[in-house]
């Protein structure tokens, strides 16, 4: 499927920054969300009561769909880890602190699909709208939707991911994960994918697994590639997530392409680049996308994201010409 | 369209099986009571499924002993609906579950610690996240590759039936256990008392007098499978999933437009893809929750597609309560069991029709005609709107 328009609002100047792949290096700590002015995509009365969440993933649809030069996609289609966190704490402080009435709207904002269904509000979209909820292979789970939704004779797809950061979740790593130190941050990537190829196609998705409760990570690679008929070394950039291996030395992927078959392969670890959340793979996408228009002679990339050692998500993308 | 259904699993307020929840059925025993399990402040009218977390961990011998009662009860579900099926190379096997609170009945309990300063236990944090649990039931039935969570509020359970379904039309899968499981908490009986539809009598769907809904909890799965699954694995076919679709009703995040444009939109398409009339229709089983604003939106959109044809309709929910996530996926198994045993289960509760629409629902169980075709709705917040057609076992085999 064609990748017709890619926007994304996260920790780097993604937004609106055609090219922004050749200027971005890895996030220092504590840096902010770089949030354009969304009073520019939201109506007002709409972003009045919206989250970080909500607002980063209207904003970039609205962004997306103009881009792509279209009106109502057939179908949207969002993936979050951890949905919309904001609403959900201030909701379970608000019962578990205040007696009496309690106001309803961190309630209803603190379901999942509330992304799915504000996107389909602000742009008024009665068609499929569904949210996937896989932790870190939830975006991976909205492509394969898309795949399915095209193999139905829809035809364009608004599809993304988003995650927020809410400051609880540094303690909370603090308690779980001692040992390191998490740059924890949030983003929202959306893409209008088509069948069809038009003057605005930017790269294809050429194919897209979820290995869930992995066993053999390196039989996984080899079974995807060999079904994609791809020998190793014709991937030309490796975007992997392992944000336990600080070193890319250790990681699967090194492990894979450059000890196992000695393919030299570049690898980047994308973690770095967007921070740390759930559906970061998403950003990794955009990146892929930004950095073919910058690099022609990139023909083909393979997101891996081990974010979570139990599962394993693969996303093969092709430059237009492949 | 069709997708064979060769398992069913369900516990519910009516049932810790199958069997249990189709005698309360017939029988139109209601599992709606005060609370007995879950630690709250004030009394509320809910369906619980009737045991404990510990009760739950011995019957199912689970490894994961401090898993969410989410999990549990997805888990109780699944290896109903799983039965003696086991790994084969051979078929492509996923799963996928919805939820709409995942780990929340253990994160509230955490979060209240952690604002009391009372040495809040951070491990719980773990079980969170939707997804989690339903890793946690796949790894107890033995399934990996394909494992997936959709979280659509109350119309989560028929999406996650959808998808399996779609997946195993386009070749993806060869069979998928598909279903949902919500337990009751705080964090829900709060919300829906903050937005004023929480009913302290019994919820009273499709009756004019009806003011809210009563919240459940439970689980169910359905066993999906294509033809080569089922031929290697020597299952029998319940009935068919025929047809399906989900659309937005964009009118507003909470409250169902006053025209039913989105339930209209899932109900027609539906019926479309299964190859069926809306004539072939034998009986509605309606979200039907008890709020003034569902009923009537959903009478409106059956009567925009059905007129003056509307088939024997009934809501279960007076039996199990809204069970959120799980609803959609507890009414495709009792909408099964109508097409197994050609029963029609009555709207408990029910007096006086809707003064706008008239309408009057299936009061008592009905068993003299075969029902060969089953509407399901479930809708959730967010305009989420998503209708199953169930029909009987094509192949007869």
């Amino acid at each position: 499927m064609y990748i017709n328009a890619a926007s994304t609002i996260s920790h780097q100047p993604t937004f609106q920054n055609s090219g922004f792949s050749k200027h971005i290096e890895s996030l220092e700590t504590d840096t902010e969300l770089m949030s354009p002015d969304y009073k520019a995509y939201i109506e007002a009365g709409l972003l009045r009561r919206m989250s970080k969440i909500l607002r980063m993933s209207v904003a970039a649809s609205v962004d997306c769909l103009k881009q792509a030069g279209i009106e109502q996609p057939d179908a949207i289609v969002v993936g979050t880890g951890l949905g919309c966190l904001q609403d959900t704490e201030k909701f379970l402080t608000n019962f578990l602190t205040i007696e009496g009435l309690l106001p309803p709207t961190s309630f209803i904002q603190s379901t999942h699909n509330t992304i799915a269904g504000q996107i389909s509000l602000s742009i008024g979209n009665h068609g499929y709208n569904m949210t996937h909820t896989q932790n870190t292979l939830s975006f991976e789970h909205a492509l394969i939707d898309t795949f399915l939704l095209l193999g139905e004779g829809n035809n364009q797809i608004l599809t993304g991911a988003a995650d927020e950061y809410i400051p609880f979740l540094d303690e909370a790593a603090e308690h779980l994960l001692p040992a390191s130190k998490l740059n924890l941050t949030s983003g929202a990537s959306f893409f209008v994918l088509s069948n069809n190829q038009s003057e605005k196609s930017l790269a294809k998705i050429k194919d897209v697994e979820t290995i869930g409760l992995v066993g053999n990570i390196d039989a996984a690679i080899d079974t995807f590639l060999s079904k994609n008929f791809l020998n190793v070394s014709e991937v030309d950039l490796i975007l992997y997530a392992d944000f336990d291996a600080p070193s890319s030395m250790v990681s699967n992927a090194y492990q894979y392409f450059n000890e196992h078959y000695q393919a030299n392969s570049i690898l980047v670890n994308y973690v770095r680049l967007s921070g740390l959340y759930p559906t970061n793979s998403a950003f990794a996408l955009h990146y892929a996308v930004d950095k073919m228009q910058q690099h022609p002679e990139i023909k083909k990339v393979l997101i891996m994201n081990g974010l979570n050692k139990i599962n394993l998500g693969l996303t093969l993308i092709e430059s237009i010409e492949a | 369209m069709a997708i064979r259904i060769t398992g069913i699993g369900i516990v519910s307020a009516i049932g810790l099986s199958v069997a249990e929840n189709l005698d309360s059925l017939v029988n139109g025993k209601s599992g709606i009571g005060p609370v007995k399990y879950l630690e709250v402040d004030r009394d509320y009218l809910v369906g619980e499924v009737k045991c404990s977390n510990e009760e739950f961990a011995d019957r199912l011998e689970v490894k994961t002993k401090s898993a969410s009662r989410t999990s549990l009860l997805g888990l109780a579900a699944a290896r109903e609906a799983w039965g003696k099926n086991r790994e084969n190379s051979q078929l492509r096997t996923g799963i996928i579950s919805a939820t709409s609170v995942g780990g929340m009945d253990k994160t509230e309990g955490f979060y209240r610690n952690y604002l009391d300063k009372n040495n809040p236990d951070y491990h719980v944090l773990k079980y969170h996240d939707s997804g989690n649990t339903t890793e946690i039931i796949a790894a107890e039935l033995g399934i990996s590759g394909y494992i997936n969570t959709l979280s659509t509020a109350c119309s989560s359970g028929a999406n996650a039936i959808m998808l399996g379904a779609r997946l195993i039309e386009q070749g993806k899968l060869d069979r998928v256990l598909v279903g949902g499981t919500d337990a009751l908490t705080n964090f829900t009986l709060n919300g829906f008392r903050s937005l004023m539809i929480y009913d302290d009598q019994w919820c009273r769907p499709f009756d004019d007098s009806r003011s809210g809904l009563n919240l459940g909890e439970g689980a169910a799965f359905l066993l999906l499978e294509n033809d080569k699954s089922s031929r290697i694995s020597g299952s029998t076919t319940i009935c068919c999933l025929s047809g399906w679709a989900n659309a937005a009703d964009a009118y507003h995040q909470t409250a169902s437009s006053p025209d039913g444009k989105g339930a209209t939109l899932s109900i027609q398409n539906a019926i479309a893809l299964s190859g069926l009339s809306a004539l072939d229709i034998s009986y509605i089983n309606a979200h039907g929750t008890g709020t003034k604003n569902n009923d009537l939106s959903e009478s409106m959109a059956m009567l925009n597609v059905f007129g003056d044809n509307l088939p024997d309709f009934s809501s279960t929910k007076p039996f199990t309560g809204h069970t959120l996530a799980a609803a959609g996926a507890i009414e495709g198994v009792f909408s099964s069991l109508a097409i197994q045993h050609g029963y029609i289960f009555p709207n408990l509760n029910y007096k006086t029709p809707i003064a706008e629409t008239g309408l009057v629902p299936c009061t008592e169980l009905q068993t003299w005609e075969p029902v060969l075709a089953v509407l399901s709705n479930s809708f959730g917040f967010g305009g989420n709107n998503s209708s199953l057609v169930f029909s009987v076992n094509k192949w007869n085999d």
